[in-house]
């Protein structure tokens, strides 16, 4: 019991409350770079300890299926970076015959994940 | 002690273990929540109040969700466009129950609807990411690795092993839920239930049909039991 006001694992709950996460970053990363539609391939960044872009999606093209919501990248979250910057987050979908070689299902089949901005460069 | 006794312990006081064992992960877990309380990390009445949480949610609102939307084209239109309001008309609101959300299944949740030629299965390959506020625990298998590696490259036939056989003119799209949204299944109302109430609707929407492993069937209410082939080479009993 007490006053938690500068307790600083409140700070989340402080922020967050009545908005909900991912919520609570809403108008905090400037236009999105993708709109719905647009090509992306997804880039090979280097990883250190920690990502939640799947290996299997490195380097191979999709499309924006929707533009998700700003959040920080939980490859910054996750160390609890204070100084993270909110980045717009996609749902990007891919053709699975493009993903595995030798898919065994139709070619019609796709699979959708969702990626940070900093992942994605426009297909060319 | 005013009386004499022979020996140190109260035979009357000596709490009796429920098991005969108790095992690392039961002393680590005691060990863990003891210190978070002692230490203010945490209180008991707010461990008690998660727990609550957690052993009250379940599939049920999700197969309401999914009733609704089948009877109601309004309501529909709503759950694809505004799924966590939706939620709240089966009485789920995705901000408890900490205000802003649980903080591993956040507040960001999508209604993936079926159509004709399209069929939706979720999965989360990084770990058991799931729509636990709506849909309730995760099932056993859909943390495994098996399940997580597999679903992503060979939907069709993890799907086949559940049962569920699609022909190739229906797509078959996986969303992996790898970030902070999470999402559930909107199959389509099944042949068979002409004038169906909400209530025999929503019985057939199992927990398997929202994770997108199974189709609602009139008749089945209850999650898939899948008839397994028998072994080939079955070890001979001796």
């Amino acid at each position: 019991e007490g006053d938690g006001a500068n307790v600083r694992r409140n700070t989340h709950h402080r922020h967050a409350v009545g908005k909900g996460d991912p919520g609570v970053y809403a108008g905090q990363a400037g236009p999105p770079k993708f709109a719905v539609g647009d090509a992306v391939t997804v880039r090979d960044l280097p990883v250190v300890f920690y990502t939640r872009t799947p290996e299997y999606v490195r380097g191979a093209t999709g499309r924006i299926a929707a533009v998700s919501y700003e959040s920080p990248a939980a490859e910054d979250e996750t160390w609890d970076r204070p100084d993270a910057k909110p980045e717009w987050f996609y749902v990007v979908e891919f053709t699975q015959a493009d993903l595995w070689d030798g898919y065994t299902g139709t070619a019609a089949d796709t699979l959708r994940t969702e990626i940070p901005e900093r992942w994605l460069e426009v297909a060319g | 002690m005013s009386h004499d006794h022979s020996h140190d312990h109260d035979h009357d006081r000596t709490v009796k273990p429920m098991v005969d064992e108790i095992t690392d992960f039961e002393v680590l877990e005691i060990a863990l929540r003891e210190l978070c309380i002692e230490k203010g990390i945490f209180t008991a009445e707010e461990h008690r109040r998660f727990t609550e949480f957690a052993e009250q949610i379940g599939p049920t609102p999700a197969a309401r969700l999914v009733a609704k939307a089948w009877l109601d084209p309004e309501f529909r239109a709503l759950a694809l466009a505004e799924p966590m309001t939706a939620s709240k008309e089966v009485g789920v609101d995705w901000l408890e129950p900490t205000g802003f959300g649980t903080p591993s299944d956040f507040t960001a949740f999508q209604i993936l609807a079926d159509e004709p030629g399209l069929h939706h299965v979720i999965v989360c390959a990084l770990c058991s990411c799931y729509p636990r506020p709506i849909l309730g625990n995760s099932p056993e298998w859909y943390r495994t690795p098996n399940y997580r590696r597999r679903l992503v490259r060979w939907p069709r036939q993890v799907l086949a092993e559940f049962g569920l056989y699609l022909p190739d003119d229906v797509e078959v799209r996986v969303q992996d839920s790898n970030q902070k949204h999470r999402f559930m299944v909107l199959p389509m109302r099944p042949e068979g239930t002409d004038g169906w109430t909400e209530d025999q609707l929503a019985e057939i929407v199992t927990r398997d049909c929202l994770i997108g492993v199974a189709l609602p069937k009139p008749g089945v209410t209850t999650n898939v039991i899948v008839d397994t082939r028998p072994a080939l080479h079955p070890i001979p009993e001796s």
